[in-house]
C-alpha cells in the first residue's frame, strides 16, 4: 500500500517535471504578419499545440511558440529585417502585368494592343526564368457560362500568338475569368471595351 | 538525470508524431488532389547557394527555373537560399538551413478557389498571398512542428528553429 502510494508520487511528480520541461525547452518558433506593399495587413490566425488560437492582425504583429505553448512576442521591423533578411532577400519579383483589348464579341485584339505585344516580349527578356500567364476577361454582355468560353478563347489566342512568337508552350498558361473581374463594374448585359482584355503576367 | 533523459524522450516522441502527421495525411491529400499531383504547381525564381528539391525520396539539385511538384520537399544548406512563384502568384522565399514540404496545392485558375498547404519544418520563411488568398479566406494554411497558420494576411512570417 504504502508501496504503492510512493509509486503514484513520483509518478505524478515525473509527469509534472515532464510537464514543464516541455513548455520551456525545445525549439521556439516565431511567427509575423507584415502588410504587403499596398499596406494591407490582413489576419494571421497562429494555432498552438496546446492552448488558444492567436489573432495578428496589426502590423509587425509576432507571437512565438515554445514547448507547443504561445505567448505574444515584440518584435520590431528592424528586427524582422535581420531576422527574414536572406528570406526577403530571395523573394521572387513581383509579375509584370501588361492589358490588352479586343474588338467586341471575338478575339482579334485591337491594333494597339498588337502594338503591346512588344513590351510583353521585352519585358520576358529582362527575366532569368520567365513564365507567363495569360488570363481572358469579358464584359456582361451574354451569359456567365459563354463568357467563361470566350475569356479562354480570348487567353488561348494570345498565348498561341505568344508560343508563335518563339515563347515556350509549357512555359504559358491561358486560363479565362469570364465576367467574374471587370476593371470597370456596370450592370449585367452592358457592353463595355474596357472590360473585353486579356492580361498577361509576366513573372 | 533519469528525469531529464525521459523528458527528452518524451519530447522527442511529440515533435516525431507532430512530424509524421502530415506525412500520414499526405497520402488523402494526393488522392484528392487528383490531376494537380502529376502538374507542376510552382517554379523557382531566385536560388542562392545550395538548394535542393527531395521528390520521391531522391534529391535533386534546384537552380533557378526548376519546377516544383505538390509533394515535393524544398532544403536549403547553411548558404542556401530559394524564392519560389506558384501558379496562383503566391510566392514563398526561404533563408538558410530551412526545410518546407508542399504538401497540398489546388488551385481552380477561373474561379481562384483551392487550397495551399505547407510545411515548415525549420528555417525562417516569407510567404505572399497569391490568388488563392481572394478565393476563400482559409484557403492557405501553414504547418510547423508546433502550431497551424492560417487567415487571409497578405504575408506571413514563420521561423523555426532547428531542433538540437
Amino acid at each position: 500500500m504504502t508501496i504503492s502510494t510512493r509509486r503514484l508520487f513520483v509518478f505524478l511528480a515525473a509527469t509534472l517535471v515532464l510537464a514543464l520541461l516541455s513548455a520551456c525547452s525545445g525549439p521556439r518558433e516565431y511567427f509575423s504578419v507584415i502588410p504587403d506593399r499596398d499596406g494591407t495587413t490582413g489576419q494571421m490566425v497562429v494555432t498552438p499545440r496546446q492552448g488558444t488560437a492567436l489573432t495578428l492582425d496589426r502590423t509587425n504583429a509576432s507571437a512565438t511558440v515554445r514547448g507547443g505553448e504561445i505567448s505574444p512576442a515584440k518584435l520590431s521591423e528592424a528586427e524582422l529585417k535581420e531576422m527574414y533578411k536572406e528570406a526577403f532577400d530571395a523573394q521572387p519579383m513581383a509579375p509584370a502585368r501588361f492589358l490588352l483589348y479586343f474588338v467586341e464579341g471575338g478575339d482579334i485584339l485591337t491594333t494597339e494592343s498588337q502594338r503591346e505585344l512588344e513590351n510583353v516580349l521585352a519585358e520576358i527578356k529582362k527575366r532569368p526564368a520567365p513564365d507567363l500567364i495569360v488570363v481572358g476577361h469579358t464584359d456582361r454582355v451574354g451569359s456567365v457560362a459563354d463568357n467563361d468560353r470566350l475569356a479562354l478563347r480570348r487567353a488561348e489566342k494570345v498565348r498561341s500568338q505568344l508560343v508563335t512568337q518563339g515563347f515556350s508552350p509549357e512555359s504559358i498558361s491561358a486560363s479565362g475569368r469570364g465576367e467574374r473581374e471587370p476593371l470597370v463594374a456596370t450592370a449585367d448585359e452592358v457592353a463595355e471595351a474596357r472590360n473585353r482584355r486579356v492580361e498577361i503576367l509576366v513573372r | 538525470m533519469k528525469i531529464t533523459w525521459l523528458g527528452c524522450l518524451s519530447c522527442c516522441a511529440v515533435l516525431g508524431l507532430t512530424f509524421s502527421c502530415p506525412v500520414v495525411a499526405q497520402v488523402g491529400a494526393a488522392g484528392a488532389a487528383g490531376q494537380t499531383a502529376s502538374a507542376w504547381v510552382a517554379q523557382v525564381k531566385v536560388s542562392r547557394g545550395i538548394v535542393r528539391i527531395e521528390r520521391g525520396g531522391q534529391r535533386f539539385p534546384s537552380p533557378v527555373g526548376a519546377r516544383l511538384k505538390v509533394e515535393d520537399t524544398v532544403i536549403t544548406e547553411a548558404n542556401g537560399s530559394v524564392g519560389l512563384m506558384f501558379a496562383d502568384n503566391s510566392t514563398l522565399s526561404m533563408g538558410p538551413d530551412g526545410e518546407v514540404f508542399l504538401k497540398t496545392f489546388n488551385y481552380d485558375p477561373t474561379t481562384y478557389m483551392g487550397a495551399f498547404d505547407a510545411f515548415v519544418k525549420q528555417g525562417t520563411v516569407s510567404l505572399q498571398a497569391g490568388n488563392l488568398a481572394q478565393g476563400a479566406p482559409d484557403s492557405v494554411k501553414i504547418r510547423t512542428p508546433q502550431a497551424e497558420v492560417k487567415g487571409n494576411a497578405r504575408q506571413f512570417l514563420v521561423s523555426v528553429e532547428e531542433k538540437k
